[in-house]
Protein backbone atom coordinates (compact mmCIF):
# COMPACT_ATOMS: atom_id res chain seq x y z
CA UNK A 1 0.00 0.00 0.00
CA UNK A 2 2.82 2.37 0.64
CA UNK A 3 5.23 0.96 -2.14
CA UNK A 4 4.40 3.58 -4.80
CA UNK A 5 5.23 2.48 -8.27
CA UNK A 6 8.05 4.64 -10.32
CA UNK A 7 7.07 4.21 -14.02
CA UNK A 8 10.24 5.05 -15.77
CA UNK A 9 12.63 3.85 -12.80
CA UNK A 10 10.76 0.42 -13.48
CA UNK A 11 10.51 -0.37 -9.50
CA UNK A 12 8.85 0.54 -6.59
CA UNK A 13 9.77 2.13 -3.28
CA UNK A 14 8.15 3.36 0.54
CA UNK A 15 6.53 6.81 -0.37
CA UNK A 16 7.38 7.68 3.35
CA UNK A 17 10.99 6.77 2.57
CA UNK A 18 11.09 8.88 -0.39
CA UNK A 19 9.66 11.59 1.46
CA UNK A 20 11.81 11.69 4.44
CA UNK A 21 14.92 11.41 1.92
CA UNK A 22 13.62 14.35 0.20
CA UNK A 23 12.76 16.63 3.41
CA UNK A 24 16.39 15.83 4.50
CA UNK A 25 17.93 16.52 1.72
CA UNK A 26 15.83 19.95 1.12
CA UNK A 27 16.45 20.68 4.48
CA UNK A 28 20.26 21.02 3.35
CA UNK A 29 19.68 22.68 0.51
CA UNK A 30 18.10 26.08 1.99
CA UNK A 31 20.24 25.93 4.84
CA UNK A 32 23.39 26.13 2.66
CA UNK A 33 22.36 27.16 -0.41
CA UNK A 34 23.45 23.78 -2.64
CA UNK A 35 21.13 21.61 -4.81
CA UNK A 36 21.74 18.73 -2.65
CA UNK A 37 22.64 16.54 -6.09
CA UNK A 38 25.81 15.39 -4.36
CA UNK A 39 23.83 13.93 -1.51
CA UNK A 40 20.51 12.69 -3.18
CA UNK A 41 21.83 10.90 -5.46
CA UNK A 42 24.15 8.44 -4.08
CA UNK A 43 21.28 8.22 -1.95
CA UNK A 44 19.27 6.83 -4.32
CA UNK A 45 21.25 4.60 -5.89
CA UNK A 46 21.60 2.97 -1.93
CA UNK A 47 17.56 2.30 -2.40
CA UNK A 48 17.33 0.67 -5.52
CA UNK A 49 17.09 3.58 -8.67
CA UNK A 50 18.90 3.09 -11.36
CA UNK A 51 21.59 5.53 -12.06
CA UNK A 52 20.81 7.52 -14.62
CA UNK A 53 17.22 7.63 -13.38
CA UNK A 54 18.49 8.81 -10.21
CA UNK A 55 20.36 11.76 -11.89
CA UNK A 56 18.15 12.81 -13.93
CA UNK A 57 14.70 12.84 -11.56
CA UNK A 58 17.11 14.64 -8.44
CA UNK A 59 17.68 17.47 -11.10
CA UNK A 60 13.91 18.01 -11.55
CA UNK A 61 13.44 17.77 -7.68
CA UNK A 62 16.37 20.10 -7.11
CA UNK A 63 14.07 22.64 -9.43
CA UNK A 64 11.25 22.53 -6.62
CA UNK A 65 13.39 22.88 -3.85
CA UNK A 66 15.48 26.11 -5.14
CA UNK A 67 12.41 27.56 -6.39
CA UNK A 68 11.04 27.52 -2.81
CA UNK A 69 14.75 28.38 -1.29
CA UNK A 70 15.41 31.53 -3.73
CA UNK A 71 11.82 32.25 -3.17
CA UNK A 72 12.27 32.45 0.57
CA UNK A 73 16.00 33.64 0.13
CA UNK A 74 14.35 36.34 -2.32
CA UNK A 75 11.61 37.74 0.39
CA UNK A 76 14.52 38.29 2.75
CA UNK A 77 16.31 39.99 0.34
CA UNK A 78 19.29 37.56 -0.16
CA UNK A 79 19.58 37.12 -3.98
CA UNK A 80 21.94 39.06 -6.21
CA UNK A 81 20.53 38.71 -9.39
CA UNK A 82 22.92 40.57 -10.95
CA UNK A 83 25.64 38.53 -9.89
CA UNK A 84 23.53 35.02 -10.03
CA UNK A 85 23.35 35.87 -13.97
CA UNK A 86 27.05 36.48 -14.43
CA UNK A 87 27.98 33.46 -12.57
CA UNK A 88 25.37 31.43 -14.54
CA UNK A 89 26.36 32.51 -17.95
CA UNK A 90 30.03 31.72 -17.10
CA UNK A 91 28.26 28.21 -15.58
CA UNK A 92 26.77 27.46 -18.80
CA UNK A 93 29.81 27.99 -20.78
CA UNK A 94 31.78 25.92 -18.71
CA UNK A 95 29.11 23.22 -18.26
CA UNK A 96 29.49 23.20 -22.06
CA UNK A 97 33.04 22.60 -22.24
CA UNK A 98 33.16 20.46 -19.55
CA UNK A 99 31.42 18.18 -21.17
CA UNK A 100 33.78 18.40 -24.31
CA UNK A 101 36.50 17.47 -21.90
CA UNK A 102 34.40 14.45 -20.69
CA UNK A 103 33.92 13.50 -24.14
CA UNK A 104 37.74 13.74 -24.97
CA UNK A 105 38.74 11.37 -21.50
CA UNK A 106 36.28 8.77 -23.08
CA UNK A 107 38.12 8.50 -25.91
CA UNK A 108 41.31 8.19 -24.33
CA UNK A 109 40.61 5.94 -21.50
CA UNK A 110 40.42 6.75 -18.32
CA UNK A 111 37.76 9.60 -17.76
CA UNK A 112 36.51 7.52 -14.27
CA UNK A 113 40.07 7.81 -12.64
CA UNK A 114 39.84 11.54 -13.48
CA UNK A 115 36.35 12.08 -12.29
CA UNK A 116 36.86 10.18 -9.32
CA UNK A 117 40.03 11.76 -8.23
CA UNK A 118 38.28 15.62 -9.47
CA UNK A 119 35.66 14.23 -6.90
CA UNK A 120 37.87 13.35 -3.99
CA UNK A 121 40.32 16.51 -4.29
CA UNK A 122 37.27 19.22 -4.73
CA UNK A 123 35.38 17.78 -1.66
CA UNK A 124 38.62 17.55 0.44
CA UNK A 125 40.15 20.80 -0.38
CA UNK A 126 37.04 22.64 -0.43
CA UNK A 127 36.07 20.80 3.20
CA UNK A 128 38.99 21.24 4.92
CA UNK A 129 39.47 25.08 3.89
CA UNK A 130 36.19 25.86 4.80
CA UNK A 131 36.35 23.62 7.67
CA UNK A 132 39.70 25.67 9.05
CA UNK A 133 39.21 28.90 7.84
CA UNK A 134 35.39 28.45 9.47
CA UNK A 135 36.95 27.39 12.60
CA UNK A 136 39.12 29.82 12.91
CA UNK A 137 36.90 32.46 12.56
CA UNK A 138 34.66 31.01 15.44
CA UNK A 139 37.46 31.32 17.80
CA UNK A 140 38.34 34.76 17.52
CA UNK A 141 35.15 36.26 16.07
CA UNK A 142 35.25 39.81 16.76
CA UNK A 143 38.31 40.46 15.65
CA UNK A 144 37.32 38.63 12.24
CA UNK A 145 34.59 40.11 12.18
CA UNK A 146 35.98 43.87 12.73
CA UNK A 147 38.56 42.49 9.71
CA UNK A 148 36.35 42.06 7.38
CA UNK A 149 34.78 45.36 7.75
CA UNK A 150 38.46 46.57 6.26
CA UNK A 151 39.50 46.39 3.02
CA UNK A 152 42.51 44.13 3.66
CA UNK A 153 45.87 44.21 2.62
CA UNK A 154 46.03 44.45 -1.10
CA UNK A 155 47.35 40.58 -1.99
CA UNK A 156 48.36 39.51 -5.81
CA UNK A 157 44.77 38.29 -6.44
CA UNK A 158 43.06 41.54 -5.03
CA UNK A 159 45.45 43.56 -7.50
CA UNK A 160 44.94 40.86 -10.13
CA UNK A 161 41.32 41.44 -9.99
CA UNK A 162 41.56 45.36 -9.44
CA UNK A 163 43.40 45.42 -12.64
CA UNK A 164 40.56 43.71 -14.40
CA UNK A 165 38.33 45.80 -17.14
CA UNK A 166 34.49 46.89 -16.64
CA UNK A 167 34.48 47.27 -13.01
CA UNK A 168 30.73 47.09 -11.57
CA UNK A 169 29.20 47.71 -8.51
CA UNK A 170 27.22 44.54 -6.61
CA UNK A 171 25.00 46.19 -4.66
CA UNK A 172 23.34 43.10 -2.93
CA UNK A 173 26.68 41.65 -1.95
CA UNK A 174 28.32 44.99 -1.37
CA UNK A 175 31.43 43.97 -3.57
CA UNK A 176 32.98 45.97 -6.78
CA UNK A 177 34.85 44.41 -9.26
CA UNK A 178 35.15 43.14 -13.02
CA UNK A 179 32.56 41.80 -14.64
CA UNK A 180 35.25 39.15 -15.84
CA UNK A 181 35.85 37.94 -12.47
CA UNK A 182 31.84 35.76 -12.06
CA UNK A 183 32.43 34.95 -15.30
CA UNK A 184 35.29 33.04 -15.41
CA UNK A 185 34.34 31.95 -11.90
CA UNK A 186 31.37 30.40 -13.16
CA UNK A 187 33.24 28.88 -15.90
CA UNK A 188 35.92 27.14 -14.10
CA UNK A 189 32.99 26.11 -11.89
CA UNK A 190 31.17 25.00 -14.72
CA UNK A 191 33.98 22.82 -15.92
CA UNK A 192 34.01 20.81 -12.89
CA UNK A 193 30.17 20.36 -12.14
CA UNK A 194 30.09 19.13 -15.52
CA UNK A 195 32.97 16.59 -15.20
CA UNK A 196 31.58 15.48 -11.59
CA UNK A 197 27.87 15.00 -13.24
CA UNK A 198 26.75 17.65 -10.10
CA UNK A 199 24.83 20.85 -10.09
CA UNK A 200 27.87 22.32 -8.71
CA UNK A 201 26.63 24.29 -5.93
CA UNK A 202 28.82 22.87 -3.04
CA UNK A 203 31.97 24.26 -5.15
CA UNK A 204 30.04 27.46 -6.14
CA UNK A 205 29.25 28.28 -2.90
CA UNK A 206 33.10 28.40 -1.04
CA UNK A 207 33.59 30.24 -4.74
CA UNK A 208 31.52 33.13 -3.95
CA UNK A 209 32.34 33.42 0.34
CA UNK A 210 36.57 33.32 -0.76
CA UNK A 211 36.94 34.64 -4.03
CA UNK A 212 34.06 37.33 -4.42
CA UNK A 213 33.77 37.86 -1.14
CA UNK A 214 30.33 37.73 -0.94
CA UNK A 215 28.09 37.92 2.58
CA UNK A 216 26.96 33.88 3.29
CA UNK A 217 23.62 35.30 3.43
CA UNK A 218 23.68 36.91 -0.17
CA UNK A 219 25.80 33.52 -1.22
CA UNK A 220 23.12 30.83 -0.29
CA UNK A 221 20.22 32.74 -1.94
CA UNK A 222 22.42 33.16 -5.46
CA UNK A 223 23.53 30.04 -5.46
CA UNK A 224 19.80 28.90 -5.08
CA UNK A 225 19.14 31.37 -7.76
CA UNK A 226 21.67 30.19 -10.45
CA UNK A 227 20.97 26.20 -9.53
CA UNK A 228 17.45 26.67 -10.51
CA UNK A 229 18.12 27.59 -13.86
CA UNK A 230 20.99 24.96 -14.31
CA UNK A 231 18.65 22.17 -13.14
CA UNK A 232 15.43 23.24 -15.51
CA UNK A 233 18.10 22.84 -18.48
CA UNK A 234 19.46 19.76 -17.42
CA UNK A 235 15.94 17.95 -16.57
CA UNK A 236 14.19 19.62 -20.16
CA UNK A 237 17.59 17.73 -22.00
CA UNK A 238 17.33 14.65 -19.52
CA UNK A 239 13.59 14.53 -20.64
CA UNK A 240 13.82 15.14 -24.42
CA UNK A 241 17.32 12.87 -24.90
CA UNK A 242 17.50 10.10 -22.33
CA UNK A 243 13.80 9.94 -21.36
CA UNK A 244 14.79 9.38 -17.84
CA UNK A 245 12.94 11.83 -15.28
CA UNK A 246 10.69 9.61 -12.94
CA UNK A 247 7.59 12.14 -12.45
CA UNK A 248 6.32 10.51 -9.80
CA UNK A 249 9.42 10.00 -7.75
CA UNK A 250 10.78 13.55 -8.73
CA UNK A 251 7.22 15.04 -7.00
CA UNK A 252 7.41 12.74 -4.07
CA UNK A 253 10.80 14.36 -3.76
CA UNK A 254 9.98 18.02 -4.38
CA UNK A 255 7.17 17.59 -1.62
CA UNK A 256 9.79 16.66 0.58
CA UNK A 257 12.47 18.87 -0.35
CA UNK A 258 10.55 22.13 -1.03
CA UNK A 259 8.80 21.75 3.14
CA UNK A 260 12.98 20.92 4.10
CA UNK A 261 14.12 23.91 1.63
CA UNK A 262 11.82 25.76 3.63
CA UNK A 263 12.44 24.91 7.42
CA UNK A 264 16.84 25.32 6.18
CA UNK A 265 16.19 28.89 4.68
CA UNK A 266 14.59 29.66 8.10
CA UNK A 267 17.31 27.99 10.22
CA UNK A 268 19.95 29.41 7.93
CA UNK A 269 18.57 33.66 8.93
CA UNK A 270 19.54 32.27 12.95
CA UNK A 271 22.62 30.86 12.41
CA UNK A 272 25.68 32.29 12.68
CA UNK A 273 27.57 32.36 8.52
CA UNK A 274 30.43 30.70 9.92
CA UNK A 275 28.24 28.27 12.12
CA UNK A 276 26.58 27.65 8.51
CA UNK A 277 30.32 27.03 7.00
CA UNK A 278 31.39 24.96 9.30
CA UNK A 279 28.32 22.19 9.11
CA UNK A 280 28.66 22.78 4.88
CA UNK A 281 32.38 21.65 5.63
CA UNK A 282 31.60 18.71 7.87
CA UNK A 283 29.04 17.34 5.25
CA UNK A 284 31.17 18.10 2.36
CA UNK A 285 34.18 16.29 4.38
CA UNK A 286 31.49 13.35 5.35
CA UNK A 287 30.90 12.81 1.53
CA UNK A 288 34.31 12.74 0.64
CA UNK A 289 35.22 10.51 3.36
CA UNK A 290 32.67 8.02 2.05
CA UNK A 291 33.88 7.92 -1.56
CA UNK A 292 37.72 7.80 -0.98
CA UNK A 293 36.33 4.41 1.45
CA UNK A 294 34.89 3.03 -1.36
CA UNK A 295 37.22 3.67 -3.83
CA UNK A 296 39.84 1.71 -1.79
CA UNK A 297 37.95 -1.43 -0.32
CA UNK A 298 37.28 -3.67 -2.65
CA UNK A 299 33.59 -3.69 -4.01
CA UNK A 300 31.16 -6.57 -3.06
CA UNK A 301 30.28 -6.95 -6.72
CA UNK A 302 32.87 -6.53 -9.50
CA UNK A 303 29.75 -5.48 -11.86
CA UNK A 304 27.66 -2.33 -11.70
CA UNK A 305 25.33 -0.79 -13.72
CA UNK A 306 26.45 2.09 -16.05
CA UNK A 307 25.25 5.78 -15.75
CA UNK A 308 25.86 7.92 -12.74
CA UNK A 309 29.64 7.81 -11.52
CA UNK B 1 -28.66 -44.05 -52.74
CA UNK B 2 -25.11 -45.40 -51.02
CA UNK B 3 -22.91 -47.74 -52.86
CA UNK B 4 -21.39 -50.12 -50.46
CA UNK B 5 -17.70 -49.28 -51.06
CA UNK B 6 -18.55 -45.40 -50.67
CA UNK B 7 -20.35 -46.20 -46.91
CA UNK B 8 -16.56 -48.15 -46.30
CA UNK B 9 -14.97 -45.02 -47.14
CA UNK B 10 -16.97 -43.14 -45.17
CA UNK B 11 -16.23 -45.38 -41.93
CA UNK B 12 -12.41 -45.28 -42.68
CA UNK B 13 -12.64 -41.31 -42.45
CA UNK B 14 -14.61 -41.94 -39.31
CA UNK B 15 -12.18 -44.12 -37.54
CA UNK B 16 -9.39 -41.72 -38.70
CA UNK B 17 -10.70 -38.89 -37.25
CA UNK B 18 -11.61 -41.36 -34.08
CA UNK B 19 -8.03 -42.89 -33.75
CA UNK B 20 -6.76 -39.40 -34.80
CA UNK B 21 -8.64 -37.58 -31.81
CA UNK B 22 -7.99 -40.91 -29.72
CA UNK B 23 -4.09 -40.33 -29.85
CA UNK B 24 -4.61 -36.09 -29.40
CA UNK B 25 -6.22 -37.24 -26.00
CA UNK B 26 -3.94 -39.32 -25.04
CA UNK B 27 -1.38 -37.00 -25.66
CA UNK B 28 -3.15 -34.32 -23.38
CA UNK B 29 -3.13 -36.86 -20.71
CA UNK B 30 0.82 -37.43 -21.35
CA UNK B 31 1.21 -33.63 -21.41
CA UNK B 32 1.64 -32.21 -17.83
CA UNK B 33 -1.11 -29.59 -16.67
CA UNK B 34 -0.92 -26.61 -15.69
CA UNK B 35 -2.52 -22.96 -14.95
CA UNK B 36 -1.07 -19.71 -13.87
CA UNK B 37 -3.51 -17.17 -12.27
CA UNK B 38 -3.41 -14.47 -12.94
CA UNK B 39 -1.87 -14.82 -16.35
CA UNK B 40 -1.41 -11.32 -16.70
CA UNK B 41 -0.06 -8.96 -14.24
CA UNK B 42 -0.85 -5.40 -13.96
CA UNK B 43 1.53 -2.86 -12.73
CA UNK B 44 -0.69 -0.01 -11.25
CA UNK B 45 0.15 3.10 -8.77
CA UNK B 46 1.02 0.65 -5.99
CA UNK B 47 3.20 -2.42 -6.83
CA UNK B 48 5.05 -3.89 -4.92
CA UNK B 49 5.70 -7.02 -7.09
CA UNK B 50 3.35 -9.66 -7.11
CA UNK B 51 2.96 -13.44 -6.04
CA UNK B 52 1.51 -15.51 -9.33
CA UNK B 53 0.24 -18.74 -8.04
CA UNK B 54 0.87 -21.97 -10.35
CA UNK B 55 -0.97 -25.15 -10.02
CA UNK B 56 -0.86 -28.09 -11.68
CA UNK B 57 -1.00 -32.30 -12.00
CA UNK B 58 1.74 -34.70 -12.71
CA UNK B 59 2.12 -38.48 -12.53
CA UNK B 60 2.97 -39.99 -9.36
CA UNK B 61 6.33 -40.16 -8.48
CA UNK B 62 7.75 -37.66 -11.07
CA UNK B 63 9.18 -34.17 -10.34
CA UNK B 64 8.51 -30.84 -11.79
CA UNK B 65 10.19 -28.32 -12.43
CA UNK B 66 8.77 -24.58 -13.49
CA UNK B 67 11.17 -21.96 -15.40
CA UNK B 68 10.08 -18.26 -15.93
CA UNK B 69 11.90 -16.38 -18.88
CA UNK B 70 12.14 -13.30 -19.68
CA UNK B 71 12.70 -12.33 -23.17
CA UNK B 72 16.51 -11.95 -23.94
CA UNK B 73 18.22 -8.63 -24.66
CA UNK B 74 21.83 -7.21 -24.41
CA UNK B 75 22.98 -5.01 -21.70
CA UNK B 76 26.30 -3.39 -21.33
CA UNK B 77 27.71 -3.38 -17.33
CA UNK B 78 30.43 -1.80 -16.05
CA UNK B 79 33.35 -3.66 -14.90
CA UNK B 80 34.89 -2.32 -11.43
CA UNK B 81 38.92 -2.94 -11.05
CA UNK B 82 42.02 -1.33 -9.42
CA UNK B 83 43.78 1.47 -11.05
CA UNK B 84 46.41 3.16 -9.05
CA UNK B 85 45.36 1.24 -6.21
CA UNK B 86 41.66 2.88 -5.93
CA UNK B 87 38.34 0.68 -7.29
CA UNK B 88 36.71 2.35 -10.29
CA UNK B 89 35.19 1.34 -13.55
CA UNK B 90 37.44 0.31 -15.80
CA UNK B 91 35.77 -0.88 -18.77
CA UNK B 92 32.12 -2.21 -20.14
CA UNK B 93 31.11 -5.77 -20.65
CA UNK B 94 28.57 -6.36 -22.89
CA UNK B 95 26.28 -9.37 -22.12
CA UNK B 96 24.06 -11.29 -24.51
CA UNK B 97 21.57 -13.26 -24.44
CA UNK B 98 20.64 -13.29 -20.59
CA UNK B 99 16.92 -13.39 -19.78
CA UNK B 100 15.51 -9.74 -18.23
CA UNK B 101 13.90 -12.52 -15.77
CA UNK B 102 14.93 -16.13 -15.02
CA UNK B 103 13.38 -17.90 -12.13
CA UNK B 104 13.33 -21.73 -11.34
CA UNK B 105 11.10 -23.51 -8.90
CA UNK B 106 11.37 -27.45 -8.57
CA UNK B 107 9.16 -29.82 -6.27
CA UNK B 108 12.23 -31.78 -5.08
CA UNK B 109 14.99 -30.86 -2.85
CA UNK B 110 17.44 -29.69 -5.20
CA UNK B 111 16.81 -28.96 -8.99
CA UNK B 112 16.97 -31.84 -10.65
CA UNK B 113 19.15 -32.88 -13.48
CA UNK B 114 18.65 -35.13 -16.66
CA UNK B 115 21.22 -38.43 -17.06
CA UNK B 116 23.21 -38.92 -19.79
CA UNK B 117 21.80 -35.13 -21.71
CA UNK B 118 22.39 -31.97 -20.85
CA UNK B 119 19.59 -30.62 -18.13
CA UNK B 120 17.99 -27.61 -19.86
CA UNK B 121 17.03 -25.58 -16.83
CA UNK B 122 19.09 -23.98 -14.17
CA UNK B 123 22.27 -22.15 -13.67
CA UNK B 124 24.55 -24.42 -15.80
CA UNK B 125 21.90 -24.12 -18.35
CA UNK B 126 21.74 -20.53 -18.27
CA UNK B 127 25.63 -19.89 -18.11
CA UNK B 128 26.11 -22.08 -21.66
CA UNK B 129 23.49 -19.47 -22.86
CA UNK B 130 24.66 -16.34 -21.43
CA UNK B 131 27.96 -14.96 -23.56
CA UNK B 132 29.97 -12.37 -22.80
CA UNK B 133 32.00 -8.97 -24.88
CA UNK B 134 33.79 -6.03 -24.36
CA UNK B 135 36.65 -5.90 -21.88
CA UNK B 136 36.94 -9.15 -20.52
CA UNK B 137 39.91 -11.91 -20.78
CA UNK B 138 39.03 -15.26 -22.15
CA UNK B 139 39.52 -17.00 -18.53
CA UNK B 140 37.33 -14.96 -16.64
CA UNK B 141 33.97 -15.84 -18.50
CA UNK B 142 33.54 -18.37 -15.77
CA UNK B 143 34.02 -15.38 -12.88
CA UNK B 144 31.80 -12.76 -14.63
CA UNK B 145 28.95 -15.34 -15.14
CA UNK B 146 29.62 -15.31 -10.91
CA UNK B 147 29.27 -11.73 -11.10
CA UNK B 148 26.31 -11.32 -13.29
CA UNK B 149 24.63 -14.05 -11.09
CA UNK B 150 24.97 -12.09 -7.92
CA UNK B 151 23.95 -8.66 -9.36
CA UNK B 152 20.54 -10.20 -10.81
CA UNK B 153 19.95 -12.25 -7.86
CA UNK B 154 20.76 -8.87 -5.93
CA UNK B 155 17.67 -7.32 -7.54
CA UNK B 156 15.67 -10.67 -7.34
CA UNK B 157 15.15 -10.45 -11.05
CA UNK B 158 17.20 -14.00 -11.24
CA UNK B 159 16.22 -16.57 -8.28
CA UNK B 160 16.91 -20.08 -8.02
CA UNK B 161 14.04 -22.03 -6.05
CA UNK B 162 14.30 -25.24 -4.98
CA UNK B 163 11.35 -26.80 -3.02
CA UNK B 164 9.38 -24.26 -4.46
CA UNK B 165 6.55 -26.37 -5.50
CA UNK B 166 4.31 -28.26 -3.12
CA UNK B 167 3.56 -31.59 -3.96
CA UNK B 168 0.25 -33.24 -2.73
CA UNK B 169 -2.01 -36.28 -4.31
CA UNK B 170 -4.92 -35.48 -6.00
CA UNK B 171 -7.55 -37.77 -7.43
CA UNK B 172 -6.93 -39.84 -10.62
CA UNK B 173 -3.96 -41.31 -8.87
CA UNK B 174 -1.84 -37.82 -9.99
CA UNK B 175 0.10 -35.55 -8.00
CA UNK B 176 -0.69 -32.39 -7.43
CA UNK B 177 1.83 -29.58 -7.56
CA UNK B 178 1.30 -25.86 -5.85
CA UNK B 179 3.67 -22.96 -5.92
CA UNK B 180 4.64 -19.30 -5.99
CA UNK B 181 6.15 -17.71 -8.85
CA UNK B 182 7.78 -14.78 -6.59
CA UNK B 183 7.82 -11.46 -9.22
CA UNK B 184 9.95 -8.46 -7.71
CA UNK B 185 8.80 -4.73 -7.90
CA UNK B 186 11.64 -4.40 -10.69
CA UNK B 187 10.20 -6.65 -12.90
CA UNK B 188 10.49 -5.62 -16.35
CA UNK B 189 6.73 -5.00 -18.23
CA UNK B 190 6.87 -7.83 -20.94
CA UNK B 191 5.55 -11.64 -21.91
CA UNK B 192 7.36 -14.01 -19.95
CA UNK B 193 7.40 -17.70 -20.79
CA UNK B 194 6.30 -20.05 -17.92
CA UNK B 195 7.85 -24.16 -19.01
CA UNK B 196 6.55 -26.57 -16.72
CA UNK B 197 8.86 -30.27 -16.92
CA UNK B 198 8.47 -33.42 -15.90
CA UNK B 199 10.97 -35.58 -14.95
CA UNK B 200 11.35 -39.19 -14.23
CA UNK B 201 14.57 -40.90 -13.48
CA UNK B 202 16.41 -38.57 -14.85
CA UNK B 203 14.43 -38.82 -17.75
CA UNK B 204 12.51 -35.51 -19.44
CA UNK B 205 8.66 -37.33 -19.42
CA UNK B 206 7.02 -34.13 -20.80
CA UNK B 207 6.67 -30.21 -21.14
CA UNK B 208 4.76 -27.51 -21.48
CA UNK B 209 4.35 -23.79 -21.64
CA UNK B 210 2.17 -21.15 -20.46
CA UNK B 211 2.10 -16.95 -20.95
CA UNK B 212 2.75 -14.66 -18.29
CA UNK B 213 2.25 -11.14 -19.12
CA UNK B 214 2.94 -8.52 -16.99
CA UNK B 215 1.71 -4.67 -18.02
CA UNK B 216 1.77 -1.33 -16.86
CA UNK B 217 -1.78 -0.17 -16.44
CA UNK B 218 -3.68 3.45 -15.77
CA UNK B 219 -1.22 6.14 -14.47
CA UNK B 220 2.20 4.74 -14.57
CA UNK B 221 0.96 3.53 -18.09
CA UNK B 222 0.15 7.16 -19.64
CA UNK B 223 2.97 8.41 -17.75
CA UNK B 224 6.08 6.08 -19.10
CA UNK B 225 3.94 6.56 -22.61
CA UNK B 226 4.27 10.47 -22.20
CA UNK B 227 7.96 9.52 -21.12
CA UNK B 228 8.75 7.83 -23.98
CA UNK B 229 6.87 9.74 -26.93
CA UNK B 230 6.56 12.96 -25.66
CA UNK B 231 9.72 14.26 -24.27
CA UNK B 232 10.14 17.99 -24.20
CA UNK B 233 6.34 18.28 -23.31
CA UNK B 234 7.17 15.93 -20.47
CA UNK B 235 10.52 17.68 -19.19
CA UNK B 236 8.26 20.79 -19.27
CA UNK B 237 5.84 19.34 -17.40
CA UNK B 238 8.10 18.22 -14.63
CA UNK B 239 9.44 21.40 -14.75
CA UNK B 240 6.53 23.72 -14.38
CA UNK B 241 5.11 21.10 -11.89
CA UNK B 242 8.26 21.43 -9.71
CA UNK B 243 8.06 25.48 -9.99
CA UNK B 244 4.64 25.36 -8.82
CA UNK B 245 5.15 23.23 -5.96
CA UNK B 246 8.67 25.30 -4.98
CA UNK B 247 6.24 28.34 -4.82
CA UNK B 248 3.26 27.13 -3.10
CA UNK B 249 5.43 26.07 -0.38
CA UNK B 250 6.67 29.44 -0.43
CA UNK B 251 3.55 30.92 -0.15
CA UNK B 252 2.21 28.54 2.84
CA UNK B 253 4.88 29.50 4.65
CA UNK B 254 4.82 33.17 4.06
CA UNK B 255 1.53 32.98 5.46
CA UNK B 256 2.43 30.91 8.61
CA UNK B 257 4.94 33.54 9.33
CA UNK B 258 3.09 36.34 9.12
CA UNK B 259 1.67 34.93 12.66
Amino acid sequence: MWNLYLPVAGTSLNIVLLFGLGGAVGFLSGLFGVGGGFLMTPLLLMVGIPSTVAAASDSNQIVAASTSGTYAHWRMGNVDFKMGFLLLIGGVLGGTLGVQIIKVLRAMGNADFVIKITYVLMLGIVGIYMFLESLQALRKKGVMEAKRMEPGQPSIYVRLIQALPWQMRFEKSGVTFSVLLPLILGILVGILAAIMGVGGGFIMVPVMVYMLRMPMHVVVGTSLFQILFTCINVTVMQSITNHNVDLVLAVILLVGSTLGAQIGAKLSRRLHADQLKILLASIVLLVMVQILVSLILTPAQLLAYKGGH
Amino acid sequence: MLRPGKGWRWSGVALFFGLALGAYGAAQAAAPEFQVTPDAVEVGSFFEGAQVELQGAIPPGATAVVEVLGSTASEALLRKGRRGGLWMSVGEIRVHNAPSLYLVLSSSPQIPELTGQETPWGIAALQRKVKFGGRIEPGEQAKFFREFLELKKHEKVYGILPGGLKVSPAQGGKSAIRGIIPLPAKVPVGKYQVKLSVIQDGRLLSSQEKVLEVKLVSFPAMLRDLAQQQGALYGVLAVIIAIATGFLMGFLFKGKTGH
